[in-house]
């Protein structure tokens, strides 16, 4: 008896070890990822893991494709002024003062559990985007929007009171998250009104109100009925383990070939240690990693690792790592240090030989010169690009008064007959490949007489708001790095909609207010942590904002750049590139452009080769 | 005994109170709040947004504040939600997070117990027998594996080296459905984990259930129930057994809480979703109600084990009395 049980296991254990290599074999797909999103809520956080996700399950009014051009995806067109959809109002100067776009839902575009997708859903959507009490993460760009109006079932205008020059983008349209638009409003509409029912009798608890019954609601935990517009159902999710999702029979666009010899069921999971998610993609248990939860391994040793079994893709990010510089005058460390002072940054930067850098600690990335990245608007591919040249950085230090005098290695000078060493402060998060990053620039600095003072802290210190925020009070004193999406491929794909290092925002002229740069006076809020102080930059950053015309915005952009390469507030390191690895015989499932900023833009072109489906990717 | 159990109990009160009070204020030194995780994922984010959300979420009060809010919400059994997963906090934990502990460090717990004692028997009746060298020597090897490492290479092993032949990490295999291939799936699961809890634990028992063993065969009692004519197995099961693992009890009653909240290597090495590494995250990510309702539980699983260890104490020690 006891034999017969052992055996019965060992052959059922076999079966379903079999199981987790059955991908070609069930056309399915298991995708491994690091990051889990907080919820389905449509409008809330929009962070590359839950976009990725909805990405599966959801497609927006448009999308972007590999190329990085924008199609339609929900909607029959795109708008623009030809076909009649975009009307612009220009002033007396030409400035699009008012915009309104008319946007069309395809006929044949329903929710996966079969109800149409009207212009009701893009209604409510924004109806919900506007609540006052309503936890939304942002509405930096559901703001720009007036009203939306309802044209017909399929058909609504929406009425800008900014101009917003990225309508058409994924998530430009009605300011939601990336990589979706649209929620449907008789899923949502009952928890909403509920909630709103709830929060008029107890509106002091308005806030535990959102956080059980909106956030905590069975379609945002996904616990109950979960629909969406896109290529796959929603099935289930277990919780800090995996999320399912099968094909549906209905939707819109079609594979490259009979729908049969695509994936029918896709598994996302996820496994929170990098090395534990390695050793299942090399195992076979996970047939493809997104872009996500690979980060800063070398492609070359990992495709050794995978040997014939799969492909390993290398993509920029468009998340540019950089060096960022405490330029507070209120830093008595930085004044010291002269970091205020643009040589200063000028000579780090030519201290340190960014491509064997790049090379060393993040494989298959490219140096970067610009706060955008190629595919942005107003890209410079021109930008003077600051060469590893230690002679010029000790020439600049020198004019600047830093001698080894004590022959230490370390320079240093007198202010006001006080010795100060040029000791320089340098923070950064605990990843593996900044702690290594820290050890080759404490080489690269020493060689020019900078003694770099490293410090690794946890993420969620470096980047808390009483941490970055208060460079004026020296909570870091010299250095912080991370990395930073230029704002390429964010709703809606604008570089500028990142506040970036502007001091004042939106205003032209600029007027003296440090809105943006974090200061006693405006309770430390701002993302300007570096203190860095431009008139010129924020005057065109205005005006750029402003501009409707494409060729004359991208040459306002192009001078911002150059102001900033010559300035330095901040010292671009490298474009960090994305791993992807991919079970060899899986096609179409290509990422998109750093533009696009999305794995999951295409899922209902996957499948395997094996079964017969088409790379046309 | 009565009073002796009322009073300990009531003393549980106060103590998870002071508990609270301080876990509730070194949590809030940590720098960083929820937001700071949505500013990052969102470069459209704006400094509005950060003020309106905070406020959403009452982090513009001074700590003692909110804690008083918290306190007030757990009087009445809501321990708020969790900020990462949008799920009652007390639900995620309990019902998500809290039986996959329970049946990974306990089933650990039951290996390192089972296989300690007898273990640790033999080591001892046959001291200085190559049997003891053998049983002594993978003792020290099981002490000096540091358990993330010794999961590691059971992956590696089982999962890489025999591809898929044992899991690489997880709870479950998507999909599997049925009744004996979900059971079967689960085991083939715990596998590695289990082995690699246990390793430590079963180690150390074994250890200490030799030394206790070796010191009580030689009281007098046990000579007195040999000179009886008592069989040597009754003598040893029966008689030595009993007072010798007397101690081993105490030191598994005070380890239990530890398994709860120390698996956080297995956990992330295995990717098993368990309490230890709930917290662990919780905190990293400033998700406050997750991590006190965690916190409060695991000081209430010490205490109550402490409680435990010691009435287990008095059942199996006659002479042990409490008033």
């Amino acid at each position: 008896m006891i034999r017969r049980i052992v055996v019965m296991t060992l052959v059922t254990g076999l079966f379903v070890s079999l199981a987790g290599w059955a991908g070609p074999a069930l056309n399915s797909l298991v995708i491994g990822s690091t990051q889990e999103p907080s919820n389905l809520c449509p409008w809330e956080g929009s962070a590359d893991t839950k976009e990725n996700l909805m990405g599966i399950f959801n497609i927006g009014l448009t999308f972007f494709d590999s190329e990085g051009v924008l199609q339609p995806g929900l909607a029959t067109e795109l708008p623009t002024e030809a076909n009649g959809r975009l009307a612009v109002i220009r002033d007396a100067d030409g400035q699009v003062t008012r915009q309104q776009v008319v946007w069309t839902i395809r006929d044949d575009a329903y929710w996966s559990d079969g109800v149409p997708i009207t212009s009701d859903d893009a209604i409510f959507t924004f109806k919900v985007q506007n609540t006052t009490e309503m936890m939304v993460t942002t509405r930096a760009f559901s703001n720009l929007i007036e009203e939306i109006i309802k044209v017909d079932d399929k058909s609504f205008q929406i009425i800008y009171k900014t101009p917003n020059l990225f309508y058409a983008n994924v998530g430009g349209s009605i300011g939601l998250a990336r990589h979706y638009d649209i929620a449907p409003k008789h899923i949502w509409e009952p928890i909403y009104d509920q909630v709103m029912e709830a929060i008029t009798a107890n509106p002091e608890n308005a806030s535990t109100i959102i956080q059980g019954q909106f956030l905590g609601s069975s379609p945002s935990t996904g616990t109950g009925t979960v629909v969406g517009s896109g290529a796959f159902e929603f099935v289930e999710w277990q919780i800090n383990q995996f999320i399912r999702f099968t094909r549906r029979a209905d939707f819109f666009l079609d594979p490259p070939g009979p729908v049969a010899n695509y994936l029918q069921e896709v598994t996302v999971r996820y496994i929170v240690a990098q090395p534990t998610l390695l050793s299942g993609i090399i195992a076979g248990e996970i047939e493809a990693s997104d872009d996500i939860g690979l980060a800063g391994l070398d492609p070359v040793i990992l495709k050794a690792q995978l040997g014939n079994q799969g492909v390993v893709d290398v993509t920029p990010s468009g998340f540019i790592e950089k060096l960022n510089f405490n330029l507070f005058p209120q830093c008595q460390t930085a004044v010291d240090l002269l970091l205020g002072d643009k040589r200063t940054r000028q000579a780090i930067i030519q201290a340190i030989d960014r491509e064997d850098l790049a090379r060393t600690v993040y494989p298959g990335a490219s140096v970067s010169n610009s706060f955008l990245v190629a595919g942005d608007i107003g890209f410079d591919e021109t930008l003077k690009a600051w060469e590893y040249d230690p002679a010029a950085a000790s020439a600049l230090l020198a004019d600047l008064g830093w001698t080894d005098s004590d022959g230490n290695g370390i320079l240093e000078r007198t202010v006001d007959g006080k010795v100060i060493e040029f000791r320089l402060h340098w923070v950064a998060t605990t990843a593996d490949f900044r702690m290594r990053t820290g050890e080759v620039l404490l080489e690269m600095l020493a060689d020019v007489g900078i003694k770099l003072e490293v410090e690794n802290l946890p993420g969620s210190v470096v980047f808390s708001s009483e941490y970055l925020n208060y460079g004026s009070e020296c909570t870091w004193r010299g250095i912080v790095e991370y990395a930073e999406g230029g704002g390429i491929g964010q709703a809606p794909a604008d570089p500028l909609s990142n506040e970036l290092w502007a001091n004042d925002l939106l205003e032209v002229p600029v007027d003296a207010v440090l809105e943006n740069t974090p200061l006693p006076e405006n309770s430390f809020g701002g993302t300007n942590i570096t203190g860095w102080v431009s008139a010129e930059f924020d005057q065109m950053r205005a005006e750029a904002l402003q501009e409707f015309d494409l060729a004359k915005r991208s040459a306002i952009v192009v001078l911002m750049q150059q102001l900033y390469n010559e300035e330095l507030p901040t010292v671009p390191l490298y474009d960090r590139s994305e791993v992807v690895t991919k079970m060899t015989g899986l096609v179409n499932y290509v990422k998109g452009t750093a533009a696009a900023r999305t794995q999951f833009w295409n899922a209902w072109e996957w499948g395997w080769e094996q079964n017969g489906a088409v790379a046309v990717r | 005994m009565a009073t002796y159990l009322t009073r300990r109990i009531l003393q549980v009160i106060p103590t998870l109170f002071v508990i609270s009070l301080l876990l509730f204020g070194l949590l809030s030194m940590k720098p960083g709040d929820p937001i700071d995780e949505m500013r990052r994922g969102n470069p459209g984010f704006t400094q509005a947004d950060y003020d309106r959300l905070r406020e959403f979420y009452g982090l513009d009060k001074p700590w003692y504040v909110q804690y008083w809010r918290w306190l007030g919400r757990v009087m009445h059994g809501d321990f708020g939600p969790s900020r990462q997963f949008g799920r009652p906090a007390a639900q995620y934990i309990f019902k998500y997070r809290f039986p996959n502990t329970v049946l990974l460090s306990g089933l650990s717990l039951l290996v390192a117990f089972c296989v300690a004692v007898p273990t640790g028997v033999i080591s001892a009746l046959r001291q200085h027998s190559s049997v003891d060298y053998v049983i002594t020597v993978v003792n020290f090897i099981g002490v000096s594996i540091p358990i993330f490492w010794l999961g590691i290479m059971l992956i590696y092993i089982f999962a890489v080296h025999f591809r898929g032949f044992l899991p690489a990490g997880g709870l479950a295999t998507p999909g599997v459905t049925g009744t004996w291939p979900i059971f079967v799936d689960r085991l083939e699961h715990l596998l590695l984990p289990v082995i690699a809890l246990s390793s430590l634990q079963l180690a150390q028992w074994t250890r200490f259930m030799r030394s206790s063993m070796l010191e009580t065969i030689q009281l007098d009692f046990v000579v007195t129930a040999r000179s009886k004519g008592i069989s040597e197995r009754r003598v040893i099961f029966k008689h030595a057994l009993r007072n010798a693992i007397l101690p081993l009890i105490t030191l598994v009653g005070l380890n239990v809480p530890l398994l709860f909240s120390g698996a956080i290597l297995t956990e992330t090495v295995f990717n098993w979703p368990g309490m230890g590494r709930a917290i662990f995250d919780a905190i990293l990510v400033n998700d406050f109600n997750v991590a006190m309702v965690s916190l409060m539980f695991i000081s209430l699983l010490v205490l109550t084990f402490n409680l435990l260890a010691d009435l287990t104490y008095a059942l199996v020690d006659p002479r042990i009395r409490y008033g």
